[in-house]
């Protein structure tokens, strides 16, 4: 596996000078590539994804599953157990649908992780700190309930002053 | 429906007319309305504000100046200014120029002009265009620097030797066979409009080649497409309507127009009328159909290739330093500069405004100079139904939204290609861009052999000049930014 | 040290200001050398840092401009005073965010070009607070018009929007950027509820065309912290340009003292580079365009013999006088979806709450509804309510598009207890951080308690709020002013109405920290129209000279 570290003054963590602690992150020190190629294609990655389709039933990106992956393997010593506790209980449920389970995942250790898979893949960052890891921008899926009427901020909307149309309704909300 | 096109008419009309005040200070007899309007709308059609109007400038004035590897040649004022325009010129004069490429004083022009497509006008259209030069056109008395060209490229005489050869100077005949809409087409295409200067490949003396005609040919920096009706080669796919809306815009969802397309759709072919568009369409419709020219045995035309991709899991979130020295360093400038409008999947904006980049023909074609050149310098068109579209350089110019380095702009390329172009089976691009090809762009186009020929001196000064004459009609427009 | 360069004009700064003069002296004829202490960045890098940020900071405005060691600029704060860049003090915290690269802050900026009215020029003469303009709206306007086509400001082509209210002397060279859904809503119920106009905001920003070799805008709603594609003026645009036309650029340059000579001339700057050696350029003019906080700073710690209290001050005005928009912002939710985020994040406004007899009592307000997508400020929020699937999807919607927020922007007076100091503390060059005193005043305050909170409050209603989140202290607007203060009397002010320095025959110091009242609208286009101001009298002078 090839190894990179950041080099100094242009690692995204410097940017982030709302006095991010660097302790903790350590394991992720380099461009994104190198620590998610060691998660990339194992079967815990596979099992992530898994875990990850019963929690949101949308379409996931692989990218954006791999570097949420990654981290929750380094965030979470026993992601293997919990992954596997989790989806039992779906299965127990016959769930397909994360409505038809999550309230049967046990407060704690395995409900904090639930939620945190959630989370993460809605906000496409890992916690909602300034110094937390990113994990993806485009397809942070906040943005996939809005995309109909709102753009991701930075990628154009439409062409020049064609932007003004009729409000959209609050609901339903688009299929993503 | 045909009220629309009957404004549109009307309006090409007014566009055209807007010079017409000066017709009532003049009392040439021939100068009646019909006439005036004609001349003016086939001076549109040929597009001669395109080389001899400077930006900025008085229309006709000439005063563009067109760099060379061997000097500038400055485009001459056509203005009836009888001091330094063609004011002058007797009709057969101003004929003769369009139908031999021999000026009032004798000398040969080089085919920069495009001569040997106005050759084939009737001498009525001839007659219309010299009376709007004459009486539609205002007279601009200021002068023109001469072109001031080197040894052996002075020798316009050469150009006898040429015309004698390949210059074909009758007028178009009907084809009774063909369909009227037919006929006015070939009329256009190979006449005022003409197309086959760019879109024709041309043969080691730079005669175009028939049997080639509109296969697809290098103009400088761009490359004019194949525009045949072939399936996979060609433009086989788009429907007729497609073919319409495109002149008339420059704009649909699997192409676009940019350099001189841009500005032929710009100043010419959107302000001609629905008939006369629909014409061309049928005639490029019926040409001869020329499959790619790599010869190669494939699927699906160049407008069928890629789909929505993106390669963000290898840099989001890391820095845009460590993006750019990493794995997807493409992807990384892709996001960095394209994705703003293009979307970060290449999908364009969903109102279409900005393309997609795949099922794009740009991405899609055998040739990768368009989308070098797109990417150095940018994409320009003003069209009464889009608008003034604009998309900003990438190359050394005051306004490049980011001056990208040869490599980059590989790097950028290739991404483009391998997820929105063609591939093979294993996922590899069929065009690799490389730096050198980038540089190749950036100084205005592959290999022109003009600076070695002219090196070698006067035994190929013929090909030399005639060389050359192509080599600045391609570059022209490319070289006005 | 050593001489490194010379130039008919030297300029310090490559924000809007410098820029704008410098483009005026290059087409005058004359050499130009600017200096930034922060670095050269592309638009690309900018973008690319925004889009890295986690979605909790996206809101920062200078998350994305990562501060250079030898050019430090405001943070979000660490938590630890000492380490921030500025230093504040005072019942209000000047707290602005600013950034030190080159192209300046107008990197970060809305785009909102709002002038001035003749009133808000005369605050002492009709209401017998603060001080009035050294001229009057007539001199302005023609500057006013050179910003307008010079940055590219799109505005209102009919009267009944325009602001100010009186006939314009020059149409705007663009059309008005449409309304997202939301702003059509609120300024239908601003009008038939409260009977105010919201109007388009002026603004630097292609609209429906390109202009200045610049593409329009498309509506990706990121204008703060950065217009991904340049369709929103900011001076990075102009580098290049500048560059093409002659001028010296040197980034990465942090001007540490201004040096005088004869006659109390200037006669050189002095530079820092990364590696802490000091440079010297020389130069007939010079032009000190920094921001109101960095340009005082400089004027400060360049006190010498012949100026013991800084350079520019023998007023003694230098650094007083600080003022903003001080800024308080409610948070409504509101029972019908306004669908926030169509086009700029600023885009219209209700400016007519700025003006009246009431400015003798207390501050005038400019409302706004900002224009944000609201995703990044209410993810969290929805997540915070445990829900899943598809009612976290509605949760997210729902706040995504009946959450906005609603600003009010005021005036504040000019007072030197507002000052800027050196601090003892030390950047990382070793230059003293800017400590700055602050409290907004009674008239600022006045005007909270008796104006603009009650009409919030009431435009919080008529937009059918659920919840109504108000400000618990004012906020700041980023719109530094004040702090090289202009006027006729070189014994309590800083500069010439020309932007000239009093104390200095051939020094200039245009931009905000010359203004003398700030009304409600953002500063920019005013610091503009000074800058056009002082180049052409700059250039007169170098012509006479």
């Amino acid at each position: 596996m090839q190894t990179r570290h950041s080099s100094p003054g242009v690692s995204r963590r410097q940017l982030l000078i709302g006095g991010a602690s660097l302790l903790g992150y350590f394991t992720f020190a380099g461009p994104t590539f190198a620590w998610t190629q060691a998660f990339k294609g194992t079967p815990l990655h596979q099992r992530f994804m898994q875990l990850s389709g019963l929690l949101i039933n949308h379409h996931l990106d692989e990218g954006a599953g791999l570097r949420i992956g990654a981290f929750a393997a380094q965030k979470y010593a026993q992601l293997d157990q919990h992954i596997d506790s989790i989806v039992a209980i779906a299965e127990q449920q016959g769930a397909t649908e994360v409505e038809q389970f999550f309230d049967a995942i046990p407060e704690g250790e395995l409900r904090d992780l639930a939620y945190w898979v959630i989370a993460a893949w809605y906000s496409g960052s890992s916690s909602a700190d300034a110094d937390a890891e990113l994990f993806t921008y485009e397809h942070a899926l906040t943005f996939q309930t809005t995309l109909d009427i709102v753009p991701i901020p930075s990628f154009g909307l439409t062409g020049p002053n064609a932007w003004n149309r009729p409000p959209a309704p609050l609901l339903p909300v688009p299929r993503f | 429906m045909m009220i629309r096109r009957l404004s549109r008419v009307m309006a090409a009309l007014a566009w055209l007319a807007a010079p017409l005040p000066l017709l009532a200070q003049t009392t040439a007899n021939d100068a009646d309305d019909e006439t005036l309007a004609r001349g003016a709308y086939l001076a549109t059609a040929s597009d001669c504000t395109a080389c001899h109007t400077a930006h900025g400038g008085e229309s006709m004035a000439g005063g563009l100046r067109i760099a060379s590897p061997v000097g500038e040649i400055v485009a001459t004022n056509i203005t009836p200014s009888t001091s330094h325009g063609i004011g002058n010129y007797s009709e057969e004069q101003f004929a003769r120029v369009l139908r031999h490429g021999i000026r009032a004083d004798g000398a040969n022009l080089y085919p920069a002009m495009p001569y040997t497509a106005y050759a084939r006008m009737s001498d009525e259209d001839i007659h219309a265009l010299y009376v709007y030069f004459m009486h539609g056109v205002a007279p601009v008395d200021v002068p023109t620097p001469p072109t001031k060209l080197p040894f052996p490229m002075n020798l316009r005489v050469a150009m006898k030797g040429w015309n004698l050869l390949f210059h074909d100077a009758t007028p178009l005949e009907e084809d009774p066979e063909q369909s009227a809409a037919w006929n006015r087409g070939r009329y256009l295409v190979e006449g005022p409009t003409h197309c086959s200067s760019c879109h024709t490949p041309r043969g080691f003396m730079m005669q175009e080649l028939d049997d080639q005609a509109m296969a697809g040919a290098q103009v400088g920096p761009w490359y004019a497409p194949n525009i045949t009706p072939d399936d996979v080669g060609g433009i086989g796919s788009w429907r007729h309507d497609e073919l319409v809306t495109y002149l008339r815009t420059g704009k649909l969802d699997q192409a676009q127009a940019a350099g001189s397309m841009a500005e032929a759709i710009t100043h010419s072919f959107q302000h001609l009328s629905d008939d006369d568009l629909s014409a061309i369409a049928t005639y490029i419709e019926a040409l001869p159909p020329i499959g790619p020219s790599d010869g190669e045995e494939r699927q699906g035309d160049r407008f069928s290739h890629g789909r929505p991709s993106d390669e963000l899991v290898n840099f989001r979130g890391d820095s845009y330093a460590e993006g750019l020295e990493g794995e997807s360093r493409g992807a990384q400038i892709y996001s960095a500069n394209c994705a703003s409008c293009h979307q970060p999947d290449g999908r364009g904006t969903a109102d279409g405004y900005y393309p997609r980049l795949f099922e794009n023909g740009i991405l899609g074609d055998e040739n990768a100079s368009n989308l070098i050149a797109t990417i150095l310098y940018g994409v320009e068109r003003e069209t009464e139904a889009e608008g003034h579209v604009f998309m900003p350089p990438f190359g050394e110019q005051p306004n490049a939204f980011n001056a990208l380095s040869n490599d980059e702009i590989a790097d950028l390329s290739n991404y483009l290609l391998t997820h929105f172009g063609r591939v093979d089976e294993n996922g590899k691009a069929s065009v690799e861009v490389t730096a050198d090809d980038v540089q190749t762009i950036r100084e205005g186009g592959p290999g022109s052999p003009l600076i070695l020929l002219s090196r070698i001196g006067m035994g190929v000064g013929i090909v030399a000049v005639v060389l050359l004459g192509y080599w600045l009609l391609r570059r022209r427009r490319a070289a006005k930014r | 040290m050593t001489q490194t360069a010379s130039a008919d004009v030297v300029i310090v700064g490559t924000g809007v200001v410098g820029v704008v003069v410098a483009e005026q002296l290059l087409d005058a004829g004359f050499s130009v050398l600017m200096l930034d202490a922060g670095p050269r960045v592309s638009r690309a890098e900018i973008v690319e840092n925004f889009r890295n940020l986690p979605l909790g900071l996206k809101g920062s405005a200078s998350s994305s401009y990562p501060p250079k060691p030898w050019a430090p600029h405001p943070m979000p704060s660490t938590g630890n005073p000492e380490d921030d860049y500025l230093q504040l003090e005072g019942p209000d915290a000047y707290a602005q965010t600013y950034i030190r690269y080159a192209g300046g802050s107008t990197w970060h900026w809305a785009g909102t070009c709002w002038r001035l009215t003749p009133d808000d020029m005369r605050l002492n003469s009709l209401y017998g607070v603060g001080r009035d303009w050294a001229f009057d709206y007539a001199t302005l306007d023609p500057y006013y018009n050179l910003a307008e086509y010079s940055l590219g400001i799109c505005g209102p082509s009919d009267p009944a929007l325009q602001w100010p209210p009186q006939p314009r002397s020059r149409p705007y060279p663009m059309p008005h950027l449409p309304f997202s859904p939301g702003e059509d809503k609120f300024t239908r119920v601003m009008k038939e509820k409260l009977g105010y106009t919201n109007v388009p905001v002026a603004q630097a920003r292609n609209s429906g065309m390109p202009y200045d070799d610049r593409p329009a805008c498309c509506a990706n709603n990121n204008c703060v912290p950065v217009c991904p594609i340049g369709a929103k003026y900011d001076a990075a645009t102009a580098l290049n340009r500048l560059e093409a036309k002659g001028a010296v650029i040197l980034s990465n340059a942090v001007a540490h003292r201004i040096e005088t000579g004869e006659g109390n001339r200037i006669e050189a700057v002095h530079y820092l580079d990364p590696e802490r050696q000091s440079h010297r350029v020389t130069g007939n003019h010079f032009v000190v365009a920094c921001n109101a906080i960095e340009t005082p700073k400089l004027l400060l710690m360049s006190a010498d013999s012949r100026n013991p209290n800084g350079i520019a001050n023998s007023s003694d005005q230098v650094g007083r006088n600080m003022m903003d928009h001080p800024q308080l912002a409610l948070t409504l939710t509101l029972d019908e979806p306004y669908w926030l985020g169509q086009g700029p994040v600023v885009n219209s406004g209700i400016m007519e709450t700025s003006q009246g007899d009431f400015r003798a009592e207390h501050a005038g307000a400019y409302f706004r509804m900002n224009n944000f997508a609201r995703n990044r400020y209410e993810t969290f929020n929805a997540l915070k309510t445990g829900k899943v699937g598809r009612a976290l999807d509605e949760e997210i919607r729902r706040r995504t598009a009946c959450t906005v927020n609603v600003v009010a922007a005021h005036e504040i007076l000019p007072d030197p207890n507002n000052r800027l100091t050196l601090s003892a503390n030390k950047d990382w060059l070793g230059l003293p951080k800017p400590h700055i005193y602050y409290d907004v005043g009674d008239y600022t305050r006045r005007s909270a308690e008796v104006y603009s909170m009650p009409i919030a409050r009431r435009i919080a209603e008529a937009m059918g709020a659920t919840e109504v989140k108000e400000p618990s202290a004012f906020a700041q607007s980023k719109h530094l002013m004040g702090s090289t203060i202009m006027g006729t009397d070189p014994a309590n002010s800083v500069v010439d109405p020309d932007c000239r320095a009093y104390d200095h025959a051939n020094l200039f110091l245009p931009g905000g920290g010359a203004m003398p009242s700030t009304a409600c609208g953002n500063s920019t286009i005013t610091m503009v129209a000074l800058a056009f101001k002082a180049a052409e009298a700059l250039i007169d002078q170098a012509r006479r000279a």
